[in-house]
């Protein structure tokens, strides 16, 4: 899992390297969004193999990869490529992110973030079941409930006494109910499988 | 083993979707099916594209593109469900898409290996009905590995599985469909008429409150507008001793027009502005311009206070700022191309055109020639309304409500929307102010349904269980056409004359399942050792011909399906060549399909009918 975990601190370091661009002020919304997406895609990958356990919507529940009898050693790290590999296909993310925007205008890179925005959201939620954590508006008065999780809130500020805790909520957060990830087959070796093939037309 | 659980199947001519419905636990949902998302990768989807695709047999490594069910022996070639369709749209050549349709094609007999249509490349075609068949082999291997997933391994023998068919489909494609079943390996199919499944899913949805939602009387159409399809029935609801009772009075055409038709007619839209503007899009670019568009498109219709959504094409290469196109769908094209363009308030009487050069077209799939979907509907209502008036018994089911039948057309008093189309709440608006219009502004309501996708599986495997169990509300439904042999007229030659074809009904609409009739006054002389054929032919709106009733021109009255032979053995008692009196002796079996038999007049010998579907 050591790698996806880094896979995913380099590509949000890139994200939000490219929030503090200046002329990508007025997307500022978009890259925050694509960054938000590919933290969240990555963070879950890393902890894929271990989801956390919280109640399920009434409908049917996801069917459950079966269990391979033999994972390869790096089977994980192909995983993850796979499902960088999704958002490429489907929103173009990588080709975003490996591309210099500083020469292109607000306006480019904002169309280009639309359809950047709209491939990765599609796969997202194809993927993963995203709700929010708490869902109180945000700036509303919220109190936390001795025992909550402590991956679903995290307090900043003057934290003293006991539990319930009662303060503003700065962010909602973000929680992931189902995942369903594409599953790689066949793995050849320590051979990681391609993020995009190169393309050729045939005439 | 008893039956513990029913598998809903919907094969759709786009996407295919499998609910389960356990008896014991009473729980129900979607099967997620199984698929390859590209060479070496594997994931689950609630639907399986109905789409196969042929690769070259050096594209890509066996091992690469074989499912985890497959045994390293069968490899037949073709990928089913989401790559197939991704990949294959770039290669058209090598990809099958709407297998389905061509199973009630008359033209082509699909057990002949013909799809990809017209492709010149592809190594090795496959028939229509072993792609029907393929689809179903994936489904229920799919079935079984969530099974065994879910570490319950349940055997497909302990189920009751239910597989919906249009109701537009003819009894020809009818049996195809469980031919094709039956080589997949189903075990325990029975049909179901694709309206019906989702007007069960709907009883199932509301649950026992459903029964306050219709009342006697009413007449409830049920608009299903899928992918690539359109499919119209109507079901009467009527009282008996005090229970509701259903009953399905008639079915609609076979459409081939639907909710890609919409995509496409925009994406040609937005071609057509993006070129006026001095742009140009590839092939590539376009597909990826018909993905945007969808967004675009539910963007709009889901937030009325929108006036554009935001389109883009990105470009092909690696580099995405170089020639990354950008446009905007506008509510005016939008309303424009689908609403006004499809769904359009024509009048009543404003039936579809009939494709005059029918002579000129590409011989493939009948797609629909005029398509505004609002003149179809106006087509199916008024032949509803000629085959409840030719039967009494059809009559009284909507006796309650005479301004129904009252006029040219049958005027439904509810709506139950299916079909992917329906999720946009400005079409399902645009249909019932259509049919409010045609009844001088009566309201029509709209039944609360769910997620229009997926109901038809949901309400198939509903069904399985109600008949299973023999517990919950049935559709009264029975063959949704009648069946004719035609006859040939013994007239004296006349140059440039044509005798007309007598048709002899031998399958009345309604026939029930598990019913069987023999044909009386009619006796025909088949000889021995010499197969005999007839032509065969149905009708959706003659409710009151009676076995046996003679009509005296079929091809005027009628639509030809198929052509029946029958291939009589040595019978004991006749010598080779000799005439064999038989009467027709037609049977609906249990699981819903028609089969014909011609029986010996003085014996109990019989010997089945094989349709055979025409070729030209």
């Amino acid at each position: 899992m050591k790698e996806s975990v880094k896979i995913a601190a380099i590509l949000l370091v890139i994200l939000n390297a490219s929030l503090l661009v200046p002329a990508a002020a007025p997307y500022f919304d978009y890259l925050a969004i694509t960054a938000a997406v590919v933290a969240l895609a990555l963070a879950v990958a890393a902890f894929a193999p271990a989801p956390k356990s919280v109640p399920k919507p009434a409908v049917a529940e996801a069917v459950k990869p079966p269990a391979a009898a033999a994972v390869p050693q790096n089977q994980a790290r192909a995983e993850v490529v796979t499902l960088l590999g999704v958002f490429q296909e489907k929103g173009r993310l990588i080709d975003f992110l490996m591309e210099d925007v500083t020469p292109y205008s607000d306006q480019e890179v904002g169309s280009v973030a639309r359809s950047v925005h709209q491939g990765c959201k599609a796969a997202l939620n194809e993927h993963f079941s995203i709700e929010p954590v708490s869902t109180e508006a945000e700036g509303a008065a919220v109190t936390v409930p001795a025992g909550y999780p402590a991956d679903e809130f995290r307090f900043v500020g003057n934290l003293s006494g006991q539990a319930p805790f009662t303060g503003k909520l700065v962010h909602k957060g973000w929680r992931v109910n189902s995942v369903k990830l594409p599953r790689v087959l066949n793995l050849e070796g320590d051979r990681l499988p391609a993020l995009a093939p190169a393309q050729v037309e045939v005439s | 083993m008893s039956i513990q659980f029913s598998l809903g199947i919907d094969l759709g001519t786009s996407n295919s979707a499998m609910a389960v419905s356990d008896f014991a636990t009473g729980q129900s949902g979607i099967v997620e099916i199984s698929q390859l998302f590209g060479p070496n990768r594997i994931g689950e989807l609630p639907v399986l594209p109905s789409a196969l695709y042929v690769p070259h047999p050096d594209e890509f490594p066996a091992e690469a593109v074989r499912l985890p069910w497959a045994g390293p022996d069968d490899d037949e070639p073709g990928i089913t469900g989401q790559f197939a369709r991704d990949h294959g749209a770039m290669v058209p050549d090598r990809l099958v898409t709407s297998a389905k349709s061509w199973l009630s094609n008359p033209h082509i007999d699909p057990r002949r290996p013909v799809l990809p249509w017209a492709s010149e490349v592809a190594e090795s075609k496959l028939s229509p009905l072993a792609c029907s068949r393929r689809y179903l082999e994936h489904l229920k291997q799919a079935f079984l590995l969530a099974e065994s997933a879910q570490g319950r391994g349940r055997d497909l023998g302990q189920g009751q599985i239910v597989l919906t068919v249009p109701a537009s489909f003819n009894e020809v494609a009818r049996n195809l469909t469980l031919e094709a079943a039956a080589a997949a390996g189903l075990p325990n199919v029975v049909l179901l008429e694709e309206p019906q499944a989702a007007f069960y899913a709907w009883t199932a949805q509301a649950g026992s409150d459903w029964r306050t939602q219709v009342r006697a009387g009413d007449v409830v159409l049920v608009c299903d507008v899928g992918g690539g399809t359109a499919d119209f029935s109507l079901i009467a609801v009527t009282e008996h001793a005090g229970n509701l009772a259903i009953e399905r009075i008639s079915v609609g055409e076979h459409l081939l027009l639907g909710g890609d038709n919409m995509d496409l007619a925009l994406a040609y839209t937005l071609r057509y502005q993006l070129e006026e503007a001095g742009s140009s899009i590839d092939d590539w670019q376009f597909l990826s311009l018909i993905q945007s568009l969808r967004a675009a498109k539910v963007a709009l219709f889901s937030d009325p206070s929108l006036e554009a959504a935001p389109v883009t094409i990105p470009s092909r290469g690696s580099r995405l700022f170089a020639s990354n196109l950008a446009t905007s769908l506008t509510r005016g094209t939008l309303e424009q191309v689908v609403l006004d363009g499809f769904f359009a308030m024509t009048a009543v009487g404003d039936l579809p055109q009939e494709s005059g050069a029918a002579a000129l077209q590409e011989f493939g799939l009948p797609y629909a020639s005029d398509p505004v979907i609002s003149k179809h509907l106006a087509r199916f209502l008024t032949r509803s309304l000629q085959n409840v008036r030719a039967s009494e018994a059809l009559a009284a089911l909507v006796a309650e409500r005479p301004d129904a039948i009252a006029g040219t057309f049958i005027k439904p008093s509810a709506v139950l929307f299916n079909g992917g189309v329906f999720k946009a709440g400005p079409l399902r608006r645009r249909v019932l102010d259509l049919l409010a219009s045609w009844d001088d502004g009566r309201p029509v309501r709209a039944l609360e349904g769910d997620e229009p996708d997926l109901a038809v599986a949901k309400g198939a495997a509903f069904y399985g269980r109600t008949r299973a169990t023999g517990q919950g509300v049935r559709i009264k439904a029975g063959t949704a056409r009648s069946y004719y042999i035609g006859l040939e007229s013994s007239m004296p030659a006349v140059p440039g004359f044509k005798p007309p074809v007598k048709a002899l009904c031998v399958v009345p609409q309604g026939m029930e399942e598990g019913s069987e009739c023999l044909i009386e006054g009619r006796e025909f002389g088949l000889v021995t050792g010499k197969p005999a054929s007839f032509r065969f032919f149905s009708s959706e709106i003659r409710s009151g011909d009676a076995p046996g009733a003679v009509l005296p021109n079929a091809e005027r009255e009628l639509e030809e399906i198929s052509r029946i032979e029958v291939d009589l053995p040595l019978v004991d008692g006749f010598a080779e060549g000799q005439v064999v009196p038989v009467k027709v002796n037609p049977r609906v079996t249990e699981l819903g399909n028609l089969e014909l038999w011609i029986k010996h007049t003085a014996s109990e010998q019989r010997w089945k009918v094989e349709f055979q579907v025409r070729m030209e």
